[in-house]
């Protein structure tokens, strides 16, 4: 018998009721803030995006990749040299960019599935430390060490009087690149989930669990270590795609070995293996740096000396300190804690387990 | 003679499974006690327990003071020598250095020069093969390397697991009488635990069987080997 | 000929640096399984640490050991505070913890020391030596001899004392040596000491070359990655033979292929990680399998 969706609605579990409110959230944020904060937060969910794929690489198929920085630079690079050389929308560019980036990712997925996870660890952070001399050097193609220009485009009059009808104020262009990141990280956030709830991320997450009973029960480890590799590589692309649209440019030096640490650390503290643990990492490791040297020395109420030092420590310090006590006393990550402390709440207030059915809420990772 | 380890109503287990039940055993100064019983049973759980290998409740006690919470480095530091099962041996270096690890926390060095000599006169082999990875040992050479090692780390009491397993006879029994010299002469105090029940009945005064877990039989050694029905029942012979 | 031969000398220095350096992530990976991504930071500040000294007006063969003292110490402190209380957790943590580390280190440098580039003195003189016709210069010679005693000390500590000994029973055998009283995790932090200490001389050898700055080492630590994948990353020996062969290579390289240039010799080193890796995983020196007991 069909639900109507009413019905499927009053008794969603409260998950989706609280992913509903982040979407609209979402949605409606820029029409409260300014231009530079919209396009602040685009940047944040363009790393969410590109975590959200590493985190189907590190969280679901177990494999170490600290070269996803590289990745994304070459999503991005796609986009402008397309732009740039053949006047290409550069809407159009995302999903080529994305492809491009994918097909390279399946190819690195292949001599991957020999290396340990260290050593592909550190495979992949030699790449992202020698990414900005290699894209340096054909010059002529990727405008060497000044990069290229990208062009932002002004909203379409369909979007641009849609938002005026609603909030009265023209929009802008950073408000519409952050419609189109905030479109492309839906889209892809709710891929991640179905593939993560189907065969494909069972099988993953059987291969992370154990490769000999994973390989024992039939499943073809090499085949889904490598799609693995491909997908997370695809969302890299797209999310450099998106970042070269959103700061206006692309250039080796915006490609650093530091992004692709970011992109891991972002992964690993918003919590592996999740679907809202990227987005949670990606706000954590795009505004922690960002706020440690402005919000942290504004707060009157603490002492000088701790503002002072804390200001010009700057955000490196901080970054690395709250890292590791992060991995110290929260290795689960933000989800893990905020599960763990959504789960002692719970048995707090309703007993142990549903009233109706006696069951307790589940964890992420079964999401 | 006075107790040097006493073990009271211990329990253990890895995990959620337990594996003692309630062990009470007792090993004199000097003595020599023999801890038998079939696969399973418990004997190389028993001997972890005491070396901190394992989480355990109950009382263990060496020379009169408590071992719970000890760490195993300073269970060992207190003067206990335990050549566990597998042997121990470390076969990423040589011989000599296996024994030097033996050594290496004494402070008398004359005596360890004689202790040196009494090694290569007990197990000549090791001498030939000092400078040899101890990977290339036979099996009954690594079981003579276990021994002299714990021998030279003059310890008040040896934990001997199963030293017997997988050699020809002829090896044993000279391994066996190595032991008793070492007992002798040295007063080390051995807890001996062993499949082969009757060589072990030979050397030991006292001797524990355990079963499941429990002390099934304890008695002089020379009573349970001239007990008919104990040698059937428990003992295999 | 004779520039072949230069070109090999200098070779060697840098292969000297880079084995230095690759020495201690082998130490390190031996003791606890971990490649130590925070090495060349570490390494960094220990010359920043030096250079402070030499500035309060300490003589550099001073400055040297009281360095190399200093980051003994201050590996150890490492060990015991950021990676004892997650030793036995899974590898990616500690991943992320050394790259924590790497961040924090860079940061503290870049807080009090400054962004700016400094000239780092060298104890040898720019001069060159003339040895059967071929130009050497002494600072090379310098590097490769300070290399090499470096390199023979922690040979002869490792393989002739007894703490040496129990370094090396505890990185191998950590279950088999606690039966023997060794105190494991104590050699643990010796061992993040040593090569606190090690690392320390790679910077301070490479300093006078490149400029010191917080950034110094983040090229250095790739050679050294290469260097120790290649030789095997359980090898002492490997570290110090792949080192020179790195060294070499990226000499030869930049000076003989043509579009090689200084920026692209990092590439060089990327090209030997990867057909090390697909090559020959294992190293020249490494075995196939470690069994820890």
């Amino acid at each position: 018998m069909a639900r109507s969706v009413l019905e499927r609605a009053r008794t969603a579990p409260p998950r989706y009721w609280l992913v509903g409110l982040v979407v609209i959230f979402f949605l409606g944020f820029p029409t409260v803030i300014s231009s530079f904060l919209a396009s602040e937060w685009t940047q944040a969910l363009v790393l969410a995006i590109a975590i959200m794929g590493l985190n189907i690489l590190v969280g679901y198929s177990g494999q170490l990749s600290l070269g996803h920085g590289a990745l994304m630079a070459l999503g991005a690079y796609t986009s402008a040299i397309i732009v740039h050389d053949y006047q290409v929308d550069y809407l159009v560019t995302i999903p080529i960019a994305g492809l491009l980036t994918g097909g390279i990712g399946f190819l690195f997925g292949i001599p991957a599935l020999r290396l340990s996870a260290l050593y592909l660890a550190l495979a992949t952070f030699a790449l992202a430390v020698v990414t900005p001399s290699l894209i340096k050097r054909p010059a002529g193609l990727t405008g060497g060490v000044q990069g290229i220009l990208v062009p932002q485009p002004d909203p379409p009059a369909l979007a641009s009087s849609a938002y005026s009808a609603v909030t009265g104020t023209a929009m802008t262009s950073e408000q519409w690149i952050y419609y189109i990141t905030l479109f492309c990280a839906l889209v892809l956030f709710w891929l991640a989930w179905n593939l993560v709830r189907h065969r494909p991320g069972r099988a993953m997450r059987a291969i992370r669990d154990g490769e000999v009973a994973a390989a024992a029960s039939g499943i073809n480890i090499a085949g889904y270590k490598t799609l693995a590799f491909a997908i997370s590589a695809f969302y890299a692309g797209v999310a450099g795609s998106l970042f070269g649209l959103t700061i206006g440019f692309v250039s080796p030096d915006t490609f650093p070995v530091a992004l692709s640490i970011q992109l891991l650390v972002g992964a690993v503290i918003g919590g592996l293996a999740s679907i809202p643990g990227p987005l949670l990492g990606a706000i954590f490791a795009y505004f922690l740096p960002i706020e440690s040297s402005q919000w942290v020395p504004s707060q009157t109420w603490l002492p000088d000396q701790i503002t002072s030092t804390v200001k010009n420590a700057g955000p490196a310090v901080s970054y690395g300190v709250v890292l590791i006590l992060l991995m110290i006393f929260a290795p689960t990550g933000l989800v893990g804690l905020l599960t763990r402390g959504y789960a002692a709440l719970n048995r707090r207030l309703r007993g142990a387990g549903d009233r109706e059915t006696g069951h307790l809420p589940p964890d992420p990772q079964t999401v | 003679m006075s107790s040097l380890l006493e073990l009271e109503g211990v329990r253990a287990g890895y995990g959620p499974t337990s594996v003692l039940h309630g062990v009470s055993l007792s090993v004199p100064d000097g003595g020599v006690v023999s801890l038998l019983g079939a696969n399973g049973a418990g004997k190389t759980t028993t001997l972890r327990a005491i070396t901190g290998g394992v989480r355990w409740t109950g009382e263990i006690r060496l020379g009169g003071r408590s071992l719970r919470g000890k760490p195993t480095e300073d269970i060992v530091r207190a003067g206990v020598a335990h050549v566990p099962e597998g042997r121990g041996i470390l076969t990423e270096l040589t011989v000599d250095e296996n024994l030097r690890l033996g050594s290496h926390l004494r402070r008398d060095g004359a005596d360890v020069k004689k202790d040196y000599d009494r090694v290569f006169e007990y197990f000549p082999v090791l001498k030939e093969r000092r400078r040899l990875s101890a990977s290339t040992l036979s099996g009954g050479e690594q079981q003579m390397l276990a021994l002299a090692r714990a021998f030279l780390m003059k310890p008040r009491l040896m934990l001997l697991d199963e030293p017997s397993l997988g050699l020809a006879p002829m090896v044993v029994r000279s391994i066996f009488e190595i032991i008793r010299a070492i007992n002798q002469t040295s007063k080390v105090a051995v807890l001996l635990v062993e499949q082969n029940a009757r060589i072990a009945l030979e050397l030991s005064s006292d001797a524990y069987v355990l079963e499941v877990g429990r002390v099934a039989v304890h008695g002089d050694s020379t009573e349970l080997k001239n007990n008919e029905s104990v040698r059937r029942s428990y003992l295999g012979y | 000929m004779q520039e072949l031969f230069q070109l090999l000398v200098s070779g060697i220095a840098t292969g000297g640096i880079f084995a230095s350096l690759a020495l201690a992530l082998v130490l390190i990976y031996n003791a606890m399984g971990l490649v130590n991504f925070a090495q060349g930071e570490m390494a960094m500040f220990a010359t920043f640490i030096a250079y402070a000294l030499i500035q309060r007006g300490m003589s550099y063969w001073i400055a040297f050991p009281v360095t190399l003292v200093l980051a003994f110490a201050g590996g150890i402190l490492v060990q015991r505070v950021v990676i004892r209380p997650v030793e036995r957790a899974p590898i990616l943590t500690l991943v992320i913890i050394t790259l924590g580390l790497a961040t924090l280190v860079n940061g503290l440098a870049g807080f009090l020391f400054g962004y700016v580039p400094r000239s780092f003195p060298s104890p040898f003189s720019a001069q060159t030596v003339d040895l059967l016709g071929v130009f050497i210069s002494y600072r090379d010679l310098g590097v490769i001899a300070v290399s090499g005693v470096v390199l023979l000390v922690l040979y002869l500590l490792l393989q002739r004392t007894t703490v040496g000994l129990t370094l090396r029973a505890a990185a191998f055998h950590p279950e088999a040596s606690r039966l023997l009283g060794v105190q494991v995790s104590w050699m643990l932090a010796l061992g993040w000491g040593l090569a606190s200490a090690v690392g320390a001389v790679s910077g301070i050898m490479v300093a006078p070359i490149l400029l010191l700055e917080p950034n110094m080492m983040q090229t250095i630590i790739i050679y050294a990655f290469a260097a120790a994948v290649l030789g095997g990353i359980e090898s002492p020996l490997g570290a110090v033979v792949g080192g020179l062969i790195v060294g070499v290579t990226i000499n030869l390289a930049g000076a003989y292929i043509p579009h090689v240039g200084g920026d692209l010799q990092l590439a060089v080193g990327l090209a030997i990680i990867i057909l090390a890796l697909l090559l020959k995983p294992n190293g020249l020196f490494g075995r196939a399998a470690v069994r820890r007991v």
